[in-house]
């Protein structure tokens, strides 16, 4: 049986290409990029060639550009590194209710640390409310971060208008684009952000390396301490044939964007229009205003866990925002920040798309999803309601208080 | 994937074992996320507060949109253990301690002193046993509006009536008359004896403007001339109104007697714009207002009618503290138990004043709120925590759409997951048994694997499976999901009993 891959958004296979461009890297060109001999120089300008190719994908300045061990050490880097630069100007710091948990619980810590943090609310479609923004930043604040596409639900920010709040009072801006890099287009200057996180494993490239985009200017405390690789800012000896790879990777998004975009937003429009004909079901998020690759759907009187494994063994991946799945007893923080119930939240299907899902995947999905819902529908005491009431409940909006 | 399961129970997730429901089941035992409220909660249903346990499927109660929604099932578990006890100025509500509560918690640091700094906080649903004092609960404000332009005034005069001055047969829901309702409400007192008629209204010999006030209202709305009579022994100034079919609608509309004294659901739903009427005459009549300090207070020996207050005042966006007054003796006077719903948060005293008396307050200085409100809620700090030992029977209710409900004082989440059993007896022994279940791939399997032990045993050897035995046939479950395993033990254990008592 044909696996269908459909969760994109947790990580994605290194492409075949990216890989044949590494593997010199491991033992063939071995060097150090710090060593001064030709070996040293080799691995070294592989590097800045990657580097060359990221800050091209961004519209930066090549030494505006450090690699990381991946997304959540890039955002890392620019929150705690931000916020201690500037702890002399002011030590408070913006970001939103439903950030990655890389952002979310970096801010929890420094909150810890003496921080003041202010979580700026989004709105039923999952984008921030400028409004509650405008407010929140003040003379006092020295960063605002705001995610320029959501992990879960795939909405995309008004970064623009965002970095203008920013800009006005004076704080820097942090945008981690770990979703969106690679998919859509992330010029830094065109966002107006000052740093920007992004991660290879979500466009085809290898685990465990990312950069961040640091705006020349901007003031940054590095995390780690050592040999003063990469503007003094990330020590360590550099991931070589990983950084290699995020090049190749992004050098292969950035000449497929176009056509993969349209390509995938065809996709999903035909995945979300089929999926929205099982009765009682809705999509989170805003409808236009998303990656071209995320669908993300609520059922109700389902639960997410249940259909995940449900569909897995029909051959189906896909994610969930139930707290079933997770550590946490918890559902996820995204959907209930959107206004989401719990047994909404708990509900919800996740579908990401990618480079090598077909149109075949999307039919093939499109015929398992209803079974499956049906058969834990028939199993669930909730769905025992009259054909009327079910009606009647799907006539209805789906309107619910801000706060639950 | 964080969790991983045996084999059986993929297995038995993927085929679950007897599905379905058997509708002339012996025994029922459905059971939820143990998360429920003792018996005698009150609930603000519609269009009157009543307990949890009296509250009947199909029956609509207050959610935390704002709106009122079908109570889908009510279910009741017995219970003997701790339950929290949360206190703010609206009430106390018992509650077991996983029972999910909306609600904002706000970090024990100076820095959220001041409710601007809480604002910033996101509400969300906290188990009991994890809000402290200082947390702050969200309260909805009833949304619904359903706006009454008439009432039909029943004129068919009795039997031998000849001589009854007849009313007009529609009157016009305005503010000069929810001003007159809000005055009888506070004021009012009725007999409805044949010939003896009478509606009649009880004010202070000072309260010249308030009596002049009912007469007019009463000659221009029912074209009946109403006598106001000075009592200076007992220094009372009363309003009499003499004619059956005002006293027929007064008597329909609210009730007879201070104690059982209460507002129609019409007149809970009507616009916001239309209750401030309603609330002049309530609060001219029984309630206060001392411009000084600044404070408000009202009171009544009804208890509905002081839920309803709560609610009314909420709408216009006042935040009310209610007491509850002991039944004491002064003088020798009886005074029945009494409710004060008291205002004194300034923003919500200058409201009032502007509806009871058309006039704000203007305060000199600004002050350090605790209570605020928003379209959609009133946000109240948590007072007082405490834990209390509670034996007894124990009821949560599913509500259909917005899975909410609120109490006399805190908006609470329904039901988690949630699983029922049913089983079919014959001598003595388990000969039919299903399940349905709402939940994770461990919820499925350990119904399924709960049906496949039960069956076939007899009612004393099914007792005494356990929660453990479950998850041991199963091969084991990850720790976080064991309260599934349990869940399943539970929902058996509580169709059996249903069996046994129906038997009996």
């Amino acid at each position: 049986m044909r696996r269908i891959y459909l969760d994109n958004a947790a990580t994605t296979p290194v492409d075949p290409r990216v890989l044949k461009a590494m593997v010199p890297y491991f033992s063939e060109k071995f060097g150090n990029p710090s060593s001064l001999h030709a070996e040293g120089g080799e691995a070294k300008e592989a590097i800045e060639k990657a580097r060359a190719i990221v800050a091209g994908a961004l519209g930066s300045a090549a030494d505006e550009v450090i690699f990381t061990a991946g997304g959540t050490e890039a955002d890392n880097l620019a929150i705690k590194g931000a916020a201690w630069a500037n702890k002399k100007k002011g030590n408070h710091l913006v970001t939103s209710v439903f950030e990655h948990a890389a952002v979310l619980n970096t801010f929890k810590y420094l909150e810890k640390n003496g921080f003041m943090v202010t979580y700026v609310p989004v709105d039923r479609e999952g984008i921030v409310k400028l409004d509650a923004l405008e407010k929140a930043v003040t003379k006092e604040t020295t960063l605002v971060s705001i995610m320029h596409a959501n992990n879960e639900i795939g909405t995309v920010q008004p970064l623009k208008e965002i970095a203008e709040i920013a800009k006005k009072r004076g704080a820097a801006f942090h945008t981690d684009a770990v979703q969106s890099f690679g998919k859509i287009k992330t010029d830094v200057n065109e966002l107006g952000a000052d740093l920007l996180s992004v991660s290879a494993h979500k466009i085809y490239g290898p685990k465990g390396v990312g950069a961040l985009f640091a705006r020349k200017g901007i003031a940054l405390e590095p995390l780690l301490h050592g040999g003063e690789q990469e503007r003094g800012l990330r020590s360590g000896t550099e991931n070589v044939a990983g950084i290699v790879g995020l090049g190749e990777a992004t050098a292969l998004c950035l000449k497929e964007m176009k056509r993969e975009a349209a390509r995938e937003t065809r996709l999903r429009d035909k995945l979300i229009k089929g999926v929205l004909e099982t009765r009682d079901s809705w999509l989170n998020g805003h409808a236009a205003k998303r990656l071209p690759n995320n669908a993300n759907f609520s059922f109700s009187y389902v639960e997410g866990e249940s259909l995940i494994l449900y569909l897995d063994m029909k051959g189906i991946a896909g994610s969930t925002g139930s707290a079933c799945s997770s550590h946490k007893l918890e559902p996820s923080h995204v959907l209930s920040a959107i206004g989401l119930s719990p047994e909404e939240a708990h509900g919800s299907l996740r579908l990401t798309l990618g480079r090598w899902t077909t149109e075949t995947d999307i039919d093939t999905a499109l015929e398992a999803i209803p079974i499956e819902v049906e058969k834990l529908r028939k199993m669930s005491p909730m769905a025992g309601m009259s054909a009327s009431e079910r009606e009647r409940l799907s006539k209805q909006p789906h309107e619910h208080g801000n706060a639950c | 994937m964080a969790v991983n399961y045996t084999r059986k129970v993929m297995e038995h997730m993927s085929s679950p074992r007897n599905v379905g429901k058997i509708d002339d089941a012996d025994g029922v035992g459905t059971v939820g996320n143990p998360v429920c409220l003792v018996a005698g909660t009150e609930i603000a249903a519609n269009p009157e507060e009543k307990g949890i346990d009296s509250v009947l499927a199909g029956e609509k109660v207050l959610a935390h949109d704002g709106k009122y929604h079908p109570v889908i099932e009510g279910m009741s578990r017995d219970f003997d253990g701790a339950t929290v006890v949360i206190k703010n100025r609206f009430g106390e509500t018992a509650l077991t301690p996983e029972h999910e509560v909306l609600a904002i918690r706000v970090p024990k640091t100076h820095k959220f002193l001041y409710a601007r700094n809480k604002k910033t906080l996101n509400p969300e649903w906290v188990p009991a046993g994890e809000l402290a004092k200082g947390d702050i609960a969200l309260y909805a404000r009833p949304l619904e509006t359903e706006d009454v332009a008439e009432l039909a005034v029943d004129t068919r005069p009795k039997k031998h009536d000849f001589k009854s001055k007849k009313t007009p047969g529609k009157i016009r829901v305005d503010a000069d008359f929810l001003r007159l309702c809000g005055y009888y409400l506070s004021e009012g007192n009725l007999r409805d004896k044949t010939t003896k008629a009478y509606v009649g209204f009880t004010f202070n010999l000072k309260e010249t403007g308030y009596a002049d006030d009912v007469a007019r209202i009463v000659s221009k709305k029912f074209g009946v001339e109403a006598r106001i009579k000075r009592i200076p022994k007992r220094t009372t100034l009363v309003v009499e109104v003499n004619n059956v079919f005002i006293v027929r609608l007064f008597k329909a509309l609210f009730g007879k007697g201070a104690a059982s004294k209460s507002l129609p659901t019409a007149f809970m739903k009507l616009p916001a714009e239309k209750q401030r009427g309603l609330l002049a005459g309530l609060w001219r009549g029984d309630g206060f207002i001392n411009y000084k300090i600044p404070r408000a207070g009202y009171s009544t020996i009804s208890k509905k009618l002081a839920a309803q207050l709560k609610f009314l005042l909420l709408r216009q966006g006042i935040i009310p503290s209610v007491y509850v007054e002991a039944e004491k003796t002064i003088g020798g006077v009886r005074h029945r138990r009494a409710y004060r719903i008291h205002v004194g948060n300034r923003d919500s005293v200058s409201k009032l004043a502007e509806i009871v008396y058309g006039e704000r307050i203007t305060t000199a200085k600004p002050e350090s709120n605790d209570a605020w409100c928003d379209e959609k809620f009133a946000y109240v700090p948590i007072t007082g925590i405490s834990t209390r030992k509670y034996a007894g029977t124990v009821h949560n209710l599913l509500v259909e759409d917005a899975h909410s409900y609120l109490t006399t004082s805190l908006t609470v989440h329904n039901c988690g997951d949630v699983m029922s059993l049913y089983i079919k007896v014959r001598d003595d022994r388990i000969e039919d048994i299903k399940f349905l279940t709402y939940g994770c791939g461990a919820a499925i399997a350990t119904s399924s694997m709960i049906t496949e032990l039960a069956r076939g045993k007899t009612i004393d050897e099914a007792l005494k499976i356990s929660r453990g035995d479950v998850a041991g046939e199963l091969g084991g479950l990850p720790p976080i999901k064991m309260h599934c395993s349990n869940l399943a033990a539970d929902a058996l254990h509580a169709a059996i009993q249903d069996y046994l008592k129906k038997r009996k």
